[in-house]
């Protein structure tokens, strides 16, 4: 998790405004459609889970892994992205 | 034990118990939130301590401490009066207030097993005989009291008639 993606950088640069789950890093089109089948399709409504377990990575990896079918690298990169991103924009 | 039936404030609550630091209970994160609290109660077993717990350790160190110090008293009542007096006396001013209460201790102990029954039915058999036996002690105790009362009473006026009013 030290070197992050071109996605991870995009997500994390700027405030996510209307973007779509998939816009997320980690979250890819199969995932993004899973999420969106249960109501988050969009990344603040991720956010909004991210926020909700109070931005415990450990229990929103978990969340996503159960809800999305995320490995365990896919969740951890989303969380991580969503940390950093309230981190600069929050 | 169907973490699924609890309200979202009891699992909250439960939650809070096991500390298990958590946000808000609702349709996202409660699952979540029960699946944990599942794994910490497997791992910790022990459900939310009950006061009788502790109101059972209360009663068993009275008992212990009663037995254990009435069997001297009783057989040196009048061997060495002044020395005793120290610490006889307030022991023997506690126990009237003691020996007033097993009454009631005990309605309350049968009021707990009709509550719960299943884990204190050994404890209350045993409570029984140990509080016949405390009873008669503390019967013996006060009678031992009151003479001891009387001995020092009399060594004292003989001694020092104004020493006492």
């Amino acid at each position: 998790m030290s070197t992050t993606s071109q996605k991870h950088r995009d997500f994390v640069g700027e405030p996510m405004g209307d973007k779509s789950v998939t816009s997320l890093s980690g979250i890819g089109e199969i995932l993004g459609k899973k999420l969106e089948q249960q109501g988050f399709d969009k990344a603040y409504v991720v956010l909004g889970q991210f926020l909700l377990l109070k931005k415990d990575s450990e229990m929103f990896s978990e969340w996503l892994k159960d809800a999305s079918g995320a490995n365990s690298r896919q969740a951890g990169s989303c969380s991580q992205c969503l940390t950093e991103w309230c981190d600069a924009f929050l | 034990m169907s973490l699924r039936e609890k309200s979202d404030e009891e699992l909250s609550k439960l939650l809070s118990e096991y500390g298990i630091k958590h946000g808000p209970i609702v349709d996202s994160t409660r699952k979540l939130y029960e699946k944990k609290l599942e794994k910490a109660m497997e791992d910790a077993p022990v459900e939310v301590p009950s006061p009788d717990k502790t109101f059972y350790r209360e009663e068993a160190e009275e008992v212990t401490y009663i037995t254990y110090h009435h069997s001297p008293v009783r057989q040196e009542v009048y061997s060495d009066g002044v020395k005793r007096r120290g610490n006889a006396e307030p022991d023997e001013e506690e126990e009237p207030v003691q020996y007033t209460e097993p009454p009631v201790q005990i309605s309350k102990r049968t009021a707990n097993h009709s509550a719960a029954p299943g884990i204190k039915e050994p404890k209350r058999e045993s409570g029984c005989s140990v509080w016949k036996g405390v009873r008669l002690l503390l019967l013996l105790a006060v009678l031992a009291a009151a003479l001891y009362y009387a001995y020092c009473r009399v060594v004292n006026n003989e001694e020092d008639p104004f020493g006492i009013q």
